[in-house]
């Protein structure tokens, strides 16, 4: 492979946002551990590991930022955003809806809402597919493995 | 004699009836699962890590083991009816199994990836009995400098035999370390990297990270691919393989088996060099390797009797060094670790039930699997057409119960939504999310060993170099590092891997 000049071929995609992610979790380490005292190395404190990781990171960042310049251009790969947001948001559901109305609310919120990831699908089919899969699983942590959850909301 | 000693008394244990019932159910539950698509022994076995609270240490780590030898089972299954492996582990088996599926020949494929894996368990739960005991001797003379090098070691041989960018890889580590280090300090009892939440006081879950990073990312993932699978629809007739096939298939096995024992207790070694390295042997010893990728019985053989072998040894570093060799080995200490069990050398002579239990539950599963998967075969099949539609909202909840079920709270579930929104972002970046498990569990442990040696050694690093042990461990983490570099070798890796 001949020298490339830095940033001229356009940059590496996947290796910036890494680097960047790098950068960003070395700077929120470094934040957390502010507080906390070094020490020296024969009687480290509380911040020296985390430290010498964050900055151990921070190094990786750097480099991954730099080489992103220096390899051929390459995108990110598409990202399609239903997915990712039935997922996230059937988990999330779950996890607001338990507290508040049990497990049985929770459970038909995340398969419903998880299920419509994939588009597609027919209404009575889902709705009867998240009765069934809801039973099972009740049946299966409740009454099986005693999960200590509120079934109901009342 | 000691060895048939402590295998009858392990025997004896894992033959108790409830004993046994876990690990039959391990295997079943674990090949029911790892036959689904999309689901890998990773996968797996955290999203069926909750099921194993509530029983005791023993019953929990063999049927965890269970599960996992079944989840590896079945990704062959899948290997060779659909071309679909579960994982890297079984891609080797594709290659010559699904080519024999499509002759009309899956049946004798199914059955001599079953009768190597049992043959190859045999064996490898032999090699564990016999080396258990002197590498158990020798860590408990370990001091804290030499544990830091040989997790160092462990570390390092890990990203050298994984497959990916080698730098990406130490990277993701680190991360996994950083992470492993949140929560109370034990020297000092201060908070460390916790955002002032009382929640991450004893650290971020284990459980809901990996769900998180392995489950739920990939389904998110999953699903943007189009749907589509080539079942293989003409029935499987005849199981048994032919005097031929067994003519051909016997010694691949032997030497599978062989070098899965050697490879598996390597550290990193445990899931995808084994099957590998037997199959690029089987197409050298071969007297007409051109067959190979094109239905040979030997390019099923040698690699599934490899990969169990060296799934099986694995095990070892584990169970007498406390030290995963690999990502999946890392969620076994942490189910032990969420028992109330500190994994270590300790292990063997203070909970011998345990330790012997488990090491014979192997073989005892690896019988399960031989019994459950040759006559259920189209019970599995008919698993393989479960619409992968109707599947993941399954998984998404049991992913929302199992993070939750851990300590019984919502916070977990948060820390998987978190840890799912970086997986997916890895997954896009193109790094493999695997080692950071094997950092976040190793963390905490590195840092102790690291205290404690540079306590003892008044601050000085030459502590490392200067005892004789530690100082030939950092050697070969150094040779490991210098050959991952150098061009020649890299050039074999990537061969070996792209194969």
């Amino acid at each position: 492979m001949r020298p490339r000049t830095p940033f001229r071929n356009g940059i590496d995609a996947q290796e910036l946002l890494f680097g960047l992610f790098l950068v960003a979790l070395s700077g929120v380490a470094f934040w957390q551990t502010s507080r906390l005292a070094a020490g020296t190395a024969a009687d480290m404190g509380p911040g020296f590991v985390p430290r010498v990781i964050a900055w151990t990171i921070l190094g990786f960042g750097a480099f991954f930022v730099l080489r992103a310049g220096i390899l051929p251009r390459r995108a990110l790969p598409a990202i399609s955003l239903r997915p990712l947001v039935a997922v996230l948001g059937a988990v999330a559901t779950f996890a607001l809806v338990l507290p508040a109305l049990g497990l049985v609310a929770a459970s038909l919120a995340a398969i419903l809402i998880g299920g419509a990831a994939a588009p597609g699908g027919r209404l009575l089919g889902t709705l009867l597919f998240a009765a069934v899969l809801t039973a099972l699983t009740v049946l299966l942590f409740v009454t099986a493995l005693s999960l200590p959850v509120a079934i109901w909301p009342w | 004699m000691e060895l048939l000693g402590n295998l009858a008394f392990g025997l004896a244990t894992a033959m108790q009836p409830s004993n046994l019932m876990f690990c039959f159910t391990g295997a079943l539950i674990g090949t029911l699962v790892g036959v689904l698509p999309g689901l890998g022994p990773m996968t797996t076995v955290a999203l069926l890590l909750p099921f194993t609270f509530g029983l005791t240490p023993e019953a929990a780590l063999i049927m965890l083991a269970g599960i996992f030898y079944g989840a590896q089972y079945g990704g062959s299954t899948t290997a060779i009816l659909v071309n679909m492996p579960g994982e890297t582990s079984s891609v080797v088996t594709c290659l010559d199994g699904y080519q024999l599926a499509r002759k009309g020949r899956a049946g004798p494929a199914l059955a001599m990836a079953a009768i190597a894996s049992f043959f190859a368990g045999t064996v490898a739960t032999l090699v564990i009995a016999l080396l258990s005991g002197p590498m158990a001797a020798l860590a408990l003379k370990f001091t804290a400098a030499e544990y830091f090098s040989l997790l160092i070691v462990g570390l390092i041989a890990a990203v050298v035999l994984a497959h990916g960018s080698a730098v990406k890889a130490v990277a993701m580590i680190v991360i996994g370390v950083l992470l492993g280090l949140v929560g109370i300090d034990v020297n000092s009892g201060v908070p460390r990297m916790t955002f002032g939440l009382p929640e991450l006081a004893d650290g971020i879950g284990f459980v809901p990270v990996v769900m998180g990073l392995f489950g739920l990312a990939e389904i998110a993932s999953n699903l943007e691919k189009p749907q589509d699978r080539t079942l293989l629809t003409q029935k499987i007739t005849g199981l048994m393989p032919t005097g031929r096939d067994l003519r051909q298939g016997f010694p691949a096995m032997l030497r599978g088996t062989v070098l899965g024992s050697l490879l598996g207790v390597l550290p990193g070694g445990g899931a995808a060099l084994p099957p590998f390295a037997a199959y690029a042997l089987e197409k050298r010893v071969a007297r007409d390797p051109s067959r190979f990728g094109k239905g040979a019985i030997e390019g099923v053989a040698g690699p599934e009797a490899a990969n169990n072998a060296g799934a099986q040894t694995s095990f070892i570093p584990m169970l007498t060094l406390g030290i995963p060799s690999n990502p999946l080995m890392a969620l076994m200490i942490g189910a032990l670790m969420i028992q109330g069990i500190q994994p270590g050398p300790q292990i063997m002579t203070e909970q011998p039930a345990l330790f012997w239990g488990v090491v014979a539950s192997m073989w005892t599963g690896n019988l399960m699997l031989l019994v459950i998967n040759l006559p259920l075969i189209g019970l599995w099949v008919s698993m393989l057409k479960i619409p992968y539609r109707m599947l993941f909202p399954a998984i998404i909840l049991f992913c929302c119960i199992g993070a939750y079920s851990v300590n019984n709270s919502v916070f977990d579930i948060w820390v998987m939504l978190g840890s799912a929104l970086i997986g997916y972002f890895f997954i896009k970046v193109g790094v493999e999310p695997a080692p950071l498990v094997l950092g976040f569990v190793l963390g905490p442990m590195l840092e102790e060993n690291f205290r404690r040696a540079m306590m003892i050694a008044d601050g000085d690093l030459a502590v490392f170099v200067t005892r004789p042990i530690s100082a030939a461990l950092l050697a070969v983490a150094v040779a490991l590092l210098v050959a991952l570099v150098s061009p020649s070798l890299r050039r074999k890796r990537e061969v070996a891997f792209a194969e």
